[in-house]
């Protein structure tokens, strides 16, 4: 439409006149103004479920850092005392007490603080490792035969056997058990982000990349990775509720985190023992930890269709 | 086929002993003194323990001892239990806990691809109405809810409303108190087998043979169960050996919380008393059964599907 206009004031002189070179009118092919993150947030937010499950988990989130400071007892400070011991949910123990008379209100908020920043941790760093090696496993191809020999190493046996393996050698303790996890779980990000890569490797547009000379390191980075941002968002998000069923499960095996740190695990392995007398030392550290990771799987999910370039317009 | 068969799975073996390997080599970090019980520990003397260390060839470099694991390996010897049974050949101890997990494993395999395939069709004619909502809720909370949660819950529903027995028990109650850890088994596997057999079967509805199956005036049942399901199956005969191999290990979290005296059980015990011989048989069977589980999926998946020609390297994602 513009061009039009302009033709009509333009003479024939200045149509064949040799316009400089300006590199940001070069880059400049769209008509409309388009930015990603704001389509992200505009497709994100169109959701009305989304947001109330947003605003449960952003909730939550605060609940677990917080309550566990202010409440009544704080968990560096409880006592065993058997006098106290399965006192029933009252004004005084919110949640009631344990087997050794220790207040349940804080401990499983501290439990619910515990397994979200352990995931969050995790998820990081499995997300920055993976796209790290993924990018290399996917764009280098004589890289391609021995990562992926690694890859079938660990993929080989089930990921919970060499998360006991490591707790036997190494020992037991919340930075262990983040470093491990980490060290376990970057492979399958690793994998997802070498697929995509070699799907997108000879696309015209990084051949065309290639033979202008542009250097390996500036066509993963600009010309790979954003089209990777959906899926790394969506396994960002998937792991968090993965790491923590996976934390739950070691500690109640009795070899993830020790028994003096609060954790759904500990929490749910010592309420098996109790559960059909005392039914609420089970229900409230299953309610609270499942209502975390279901938002955030559910936000997760959401997010990652909205940062979809391919859902925007 | 062939070829590329001997390839994968030479790579596969490749794999099982660099495996074995590491975890012996990263065993023999430990300090000596988690090769005894607490009670031989107690009465033992230094002078006594180093003894009957180098009976056991435990003291010799490490270099050797890898040399005669690999060596026993082969000619059939997998050690001897030292904590766990002391005395007690490793695969015997194995042979008294395999049945139970693979009783288990079949049972709840079998109805999980039942149940699976049946709730993934049933998602698949209701598309986007009720029926496949409910499916993918039933998903939503397998993916999201931690699995000790969702035990719990089952756990929970099975003593207070069925009158299960809480822990497995073979003599007391041998059928009720299998019903709880089948169904523990079964319910995350339920919920992966409907979401593939939905995925493969939406794809698959998607494509022209359908719309001329539909043109010929075939109802929708009929193209569901004899074009689509049959095709939707290829993919995931792929995944059947290696979920049959596996019911062989077991499950730790199963086992441990319903006190199943199978292989998972076996499995923790052995790393939290440190049993070497148990652990590194263990790890053998693992790591062997999924490299086999993988060779024969190809293969099954080759023969049921005359289309698929096995000839690129591909990595399994799952």
């Amino acid at each position: 439409m513009t061009v039009k206009n302009k033709n009509s004031t333009l003479s024939d002189r200045e149509l064949f006149s040799i316009v400089p070179y300006n590199p940001k009118k070069a880059d400049d092919i769209s008509d409309t103004s388009y930015s990603y993150w704001k389509s992200v947030f505009y497709n994100f937010s169109k959701k009305k479920i989304t947001l109330v499950m947003l605003g449960i988990f952003v909730v939550l989130m605060l609940a677990s850092f917080i309550l566990p400071e202010v409440g009544k007892y704080k968990v560096d400070e409880l006592v065993a005392n058997s006098d106290l011991a399965f006192i029933n949910p009252n004004s005084e123990y919110w949640f009631g007490t344990d087997n050794i008379g220790r207040d349940y209100f804080c401990q499983v908020w501290a439990a619910a603080r515990t397994s979200t920043l352990l995931a969050i941790l995790v998820a990081t760093g499995q997300t920055i490792l993976g796209v790290l090696f993924g990018l290399v496993w996917g764009y280098v191809k004589k890289l391609d035969g021995i990562f992926t020999f690694i890859y079938n190493i660990f993929d080989n046996v089930p990921t919970i056997i060499y998360l006991t393996l490591i707790s036997l050698i190494v020992g037991q303790g919340f930075a262990i058990m983040a470093v491990s996890l980490i060290f376990i779980g970057w492979f399958g990000t690793a994998l997802q982000v070498r697929n995509m890569v070699i799907m997108l490797r000879e696309r015209e547009f990084n051949t065309e990349s290639r033979c202008l000379g542009t250097p390996v390191r500036t066509i993963l980075i600009r010309n790979l990775l954003p089209q990777l941002i959906s899926v790394l968002i969506l396994s960002l998000m998937l792991s968090i509720p993965e790491t923590i069923a996976m934390e739950s499960t070691l500690s109640f095996l009795g070899l993830g985190l020790g028994i003096d740190t609060p954790s759904l695990g500990i929490l749910l392995q010592n309420a098996r023992r109790y559960f059909i007398d005392y039914p609420y030392l089970l229900i409230y550290p299953s309610v609270i930890v499942s209502m975390i990771t279901l938002t955030f799987y559910m936000v997760g999910n959401a997010f990652a269709d909205a940062s979809d370039p391919k859902n925007h317009r | 086929m062939g070829k590329y068969l001997l390839k994968k799975l030479l790579l596969g073996i490749l794999t099982v002993f660099v495996i074995l390997t590491v975890v012996f080599l990263l065993m023999r970090l430990l300090p000596t003194d988690c090769y005894f019980t607490d009670d031989q520990l107690q009465k033992l003397s230094e002078a006594d323990k180093d003894v009957i260390l180098q009976a056991a060839g435990l003291k010799d470099p490490v270099l050797v001892q890898l040399k005669n694991y690999y060596v026993n390996l082969f000619t059939g010897n997998f050690g001897i239990s030292r904590r766990i049974m002391a005395g007690v050949p490793v695969m015997e101890l194995i042979g008294s806990r395999v049945g139970i997990s693979v009783k288990i494993g079949l049972i709840s395999l079998a109805i999980s691809i039942v149940l699976g395939v049946a709730i993934g069709t049933v998602q698949t004619l209701n598309k986007d109405k009720f029926g496949d909502y409910a499916g993918t809720a039933y998903t939503v909370f397998i993916n999201a809810v931690p699995t000790v949660v969702s035990f719990s819950l089952i756990l929970v529903i099975g003593t207070m409303v069925f009158n299960l027995p809480t822990t497995y028990s073979g003599r007391v109650h041998p059928v009720t108190s299998l019903i709880m850890p089948v169904l523990c088994t079964a319910l995350p596997s339920i919920s992966g087998y409907a979401l593939w057999t939905r995925r493969y079967m939406v794809d698959e509805l998607n494509k022209d043979y359908i719309r001329l199956a539909r043109m010929k005036g075939l109802s929708n049942g009929q193209i569901v169960i004899r074009h689509v399901l049959r095709n939707a199956m290829v993919p995931m005969v792929q995944y059947l050996p290696t979920s049959i191999l596996f019911t062989i290990g077991g499950s730790m979290l199963v086992d441990s919380f319903f006190s199943v005296p199978g292989m998972g059980s076996l499995f923790v015990q052995a790393i939290s008393k440190y049993d070497l011989d148990v652990v590194q048989t263990l790890m053998l069977i693992y790591s062997s059964v999924s490299v086999f589980g993988i060779v024969l999926g190809d293969l099954l998946m080759a023969l049921v599907d005359p289309r698929i020609k096995l000839n690129k390297d591909n990595v399994r994602t799952r």
